[in-house]
């Protein structure tokens, strides 16, 4: 039994780290988030795809690294630690999308994913209210989609969508005039969602329900993953404030009351850690339990992000509050993650349903 | 990362469950709830259980051969307590014996020390028990002022021990007592001390549960053999501290193994009565789940760290306020789920049958104190795994 990485897999994730620290570290998500319109750095994103990141789940015969839903967390995880904005994890899952769909048209699409030619991001949801995607709506007919898709991921910059509508997932092109779209900011400044109205051509790709499902779940393991590394690094610098700030004559880090809700952050990051690597192995073994234990993760992370995250803001006192200390960024972030992918309810249910114990 | 066990591993498991079927004659859980049991009676269940547990030599299987171990892995054993804690089985009378004393007399005993207690402690032919909490060192243990003074060349205790689990069935008591009432660690030593003699008086405390399963033990010039002082004077606090963290690997799956048995009687529960449709109630029952899983996740972790011969991560230092304060969540549910039936005493004729929820209720409160409490617990995290200072 091991638990920690393989040489190759701790390779790719400290050079992750350092790539991060040298291209996109905290001040670059700082900044994006002031002021560019995109949200992200198309630029860092060249790099990524330069790097091979996009197809890190692709085997080396299509072109990938292999690196497996392990690889895949513990590089999200680095992303995690310094909030970096933009559309990653869509795009790694577009990419697995388009692996599984047949026909010329998805190859070619995910060879320009994969080289940074195109950005690509599935619209899988619709409706507005409520804590859970509304029914899906949107219909393709004799090569036409119709309908309306919400909370699209960086879907103003996309240059294709994968559409889920009523008959399976549609590829859509990115129109001359460009997407009817209508920016949704919500509380995380550095993300870019979009309400888009489709009505156009598109192409049915041949995508089984299954497939559709592991995509998902995919996506709600580099969620989990990607919550660990928001709470991660914001416990570390709660623990370097409170080892440098005084009250009463002392350290912040001296207090008790303090000490203890610390080691509950440690906890909750350490215990996310646990959940999420052990469901990412599982992943990428086949196990009969992976789903399960992707639901647990997700769920689990989701709550601990919360408390972790919402703690370091406490814990800085009023800087905390402001906008330009860091906390903040980490806490909205996390707001994401926690709302999508599976929010953390129906990833509980889902837990329940999967469990072993609970059957009959 | 392989978090999979081999199939020897697997081979193993597979030989202990099965080994429990044929031997288990009766849940744990039925022996609770006849009322024709005693105390007593109920002690006499576990001490069979015990021996018959050790006849199949599945007590102390990490130590060396001759001490009737058979060199188990940490991650054998592991899949032994989990079987044991899923199986409703009868906990072993000698539980501390076997998971403190025999590790301390195996790296810091004598010869003759192993050869005299080991072989009845583990045949429970002798119950031991740990006297190490006094009424007014608890969890500032190293304050203890039970004291050892030298009778020749032996010694002779004086002072007094408390919440003394077992204490009212035990032959033996490991003690700390000083040997030195200035050196408050240097001072401290380990003695194996008979309580069927002048000197030591053992009345049984009842708890909030009603039973008496431990007590305090009053020491009045008791008779400590110089032969039976586990390492050198003054060594005792090293030793006592030591010895938890050995056989670590052991308890990392058997508490979410157990759980999972509890979590089962509960949603069986709650789907005979009707409520398992209830989306209040599966949100509450999800997240008992969610967590008894994550904490299998972290111990799988820290047996795979110790697998691989690594020293266990910050996920190890966790593992105690995880499960005992999960424990007081999972069964303050069962009781709101299950209702006033729950509460039965589990002899009473309108009892449900399964997990004696009432019990688990009050039991779990025990967890987050005993064995460092979860307050302590946490300053040891904030300090040890944190580095945040004294103040
Ligand atoms: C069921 C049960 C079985 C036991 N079995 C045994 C046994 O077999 N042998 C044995 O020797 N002992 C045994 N104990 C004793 C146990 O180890 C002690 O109860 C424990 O160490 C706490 O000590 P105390 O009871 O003196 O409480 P105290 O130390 O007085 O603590 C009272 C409260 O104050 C908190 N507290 C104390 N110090 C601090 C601090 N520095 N920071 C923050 N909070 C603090 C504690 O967490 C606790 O909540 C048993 C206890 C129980 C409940």
């Amino acid at each position: 039994m091991q638990f920690d990485l393989d040489d190759d897999r701790e390779l790719l994730r400290s050079s992750t780290r350092d790539l991060l620290e040298a291209e996109a570290p905290l001040a670059q998500t700082r900044s994006l988030m002031e002021d560019a319109a995109d949200g992200y750095s198309k630029a860092f994103f060249g790099q990524l795809a330069e790097l091979g990141y996009f197809g890190l789940l692709l085997s080396e015969e299509e072109g990938g690294a292999a690196m497996g839903a392990v690889g895949l967390a513990a590089v999200l995880t680095e992303m995690g630690r310094v909030a970096l904005p933009g559309p990653f994890l869509e795009s790694v899952m577009a990419a697995e999308l388009l692996r599984r769909a047949e026909g010329e048209a998805a190859a070619g699409l995910l060879r320009r994913l994969l080289g940074g030619e195109a950005l690509v991001v599935w619209a899988d949801r619709e409706g507005l209210a409520g804590a859970e995607p509304g029914p899906t709506e949107t219909r393709l007919e004799s090569g036409r989609i119709r309908g309306q898709k919400t909370f699209v991921p960086f879907g103003a910059q996309a240059d294709a969508l994968l559409v889920t509508t009523t008959g399976g997932v549609a590829l859509v092109a990115r129109p001359d005039a460009g997407w009817a779209s209508t920016a949704l900011p919500t509380l995380d400044h550095a993300q870019r969602f979009v309400r888009i109205e489709l009505d156009g051509p598109a192409e049915l790709l041949t995508l089984s329900d299954a497939a559709l499902d592991e995509v998902r779940r995919l996506g709600s393991l580099g969620a989990a993953a990607t919550l660990l590394g928001l709470m991660d690094r914001s416990l570390e610098i709660t623990l370097a404030y409170m080892a440098e700030r005084e009250a009463f004559g002392a350290p912040l880090a001296s207090f008790q009351a303090l000490q203890h809700r610390a080691a509950d952050m440690l906890m909750k990051t350490e215990t996310t850690r646990s959940a999420v690597f052990r469901a990412a192995w599982a992943s990428d073994e086949g196990e009969p339990d992976a789903a399960f234990l992707v639901a647990v993760a997700k769920a689990w992370a989701g709550d601990a992000a919360r408390r972790v995250c919402g703690e370091a803001i406490q814990m800085h006192g009023g800087v905390g509050y402001t906008w330009e200390y860091d906390p903040h960024v980490y806490l909205k972030r996390v707001k994401t993650l926690e709302s999508f992918h599976g929010s953390t309810r129906a990833q509980i249910e889902a837990a329940l349903e999967r469990a072993p114990i609970a059957a009959e | 990362m392989d978090l999979r066990f081999t199939d020897e591993q697997l081979q193993f498991q597979a030989d202990v469950r099965a080994w429990i079927t044929s031997n288990l004659d009766r849940p744990w859980s039925e022996h609770v709830a006849d009322a024709r049991h005693t105390p007593d009676s109920l002690v006499e269940v576990r001490r069979q259980w015990q021996k018959k547990l050790h006849e199949a030599g599945f007590l102390g299987m990490g130590w060396p051969e001759e001490w009737g171990g058979r060199g188990a892995t940490e991650v054998e054993q592991a899949l032994f307590e989990a079987e044991i804690h899923r199986a409703d089985c009868p906990q072993v009378p000698n539980f501390l014996g076997i998971g403190l004393l025999g590790p301390a007399l195996i790296h810091h005993g004598t010869e003759d020390q192993r050869r005299r207690f080991i072989p009845p402690m583990l045949s429970c032919d002798e119950i031991w028990c740990q006297g190490f909490s006094e009424p007014s060192s608890g969890s500032d243990l190293a304050s203890l002022r039970t004291r050892a003074e030298p009778d020749g060349e032996d010694f002779r205790i004086t002072g007094q021990k408390v919440w003394t689990t077992f204490g009212p069935w035990a032959n033996w008591i490991f003690v700390l007592a000083r040997t030195d009432l200035e050196d408050r660690y240097g001072g401290i030593s380990f003695f194996l001390v008979p309580i069927d003699q002048a000197g030591v008086e053992m009345r049984p405390i009842r708890q909030i549960t009603g039973e008496s399963e431990f007590g305090e033990v009053f020491f009045d010039g008791a008779l400590a053999r110089r032969e039976h002082l586990v390492g050198k004077p003054g060594e005792g606090w090293r030793i006592a501290m030591t010895v938890l963290g050995y056989e670590r690997g052991a308890a990392t799956l058997s508490n979410p193994a157990q759980y999972d048995g509890y979590l089962h009687d509960l949603i069986a529960g709650v789907r005979a009565q009707g409520d398992l449709e209830r989306a209040d109630v599966r949100e509450k029952l999800g997240r008992l789940i969610v967590e008894n899983e994550v904490m299998r996740s972290n111990g799988l972790r820290t047996l795979a760290n110790l697998a691989a011969g690594q020293a266990p991560g910050p996920e190890s230092s966790i593992e105690k306020i995880l499960w005992s304060e999960f424990a007081q969540r999972q069964s303050d549910a069962a009781l709101e789920l299950l209702g006033p039936q729950a509460q039965l005493a589990p002899t009473s004729r309108d009892a449900r049958g399964g997990v004696d929820w009432a019990y688990e209720y009050l039991w779990s409160r025990a967890g987050t104190i005993y064995s460092g409490s979860s307050e302590i617990q946490r300053n040891i995290i904030a300090k040890r795994v944190l580095g945040m200072p004294t103040r």
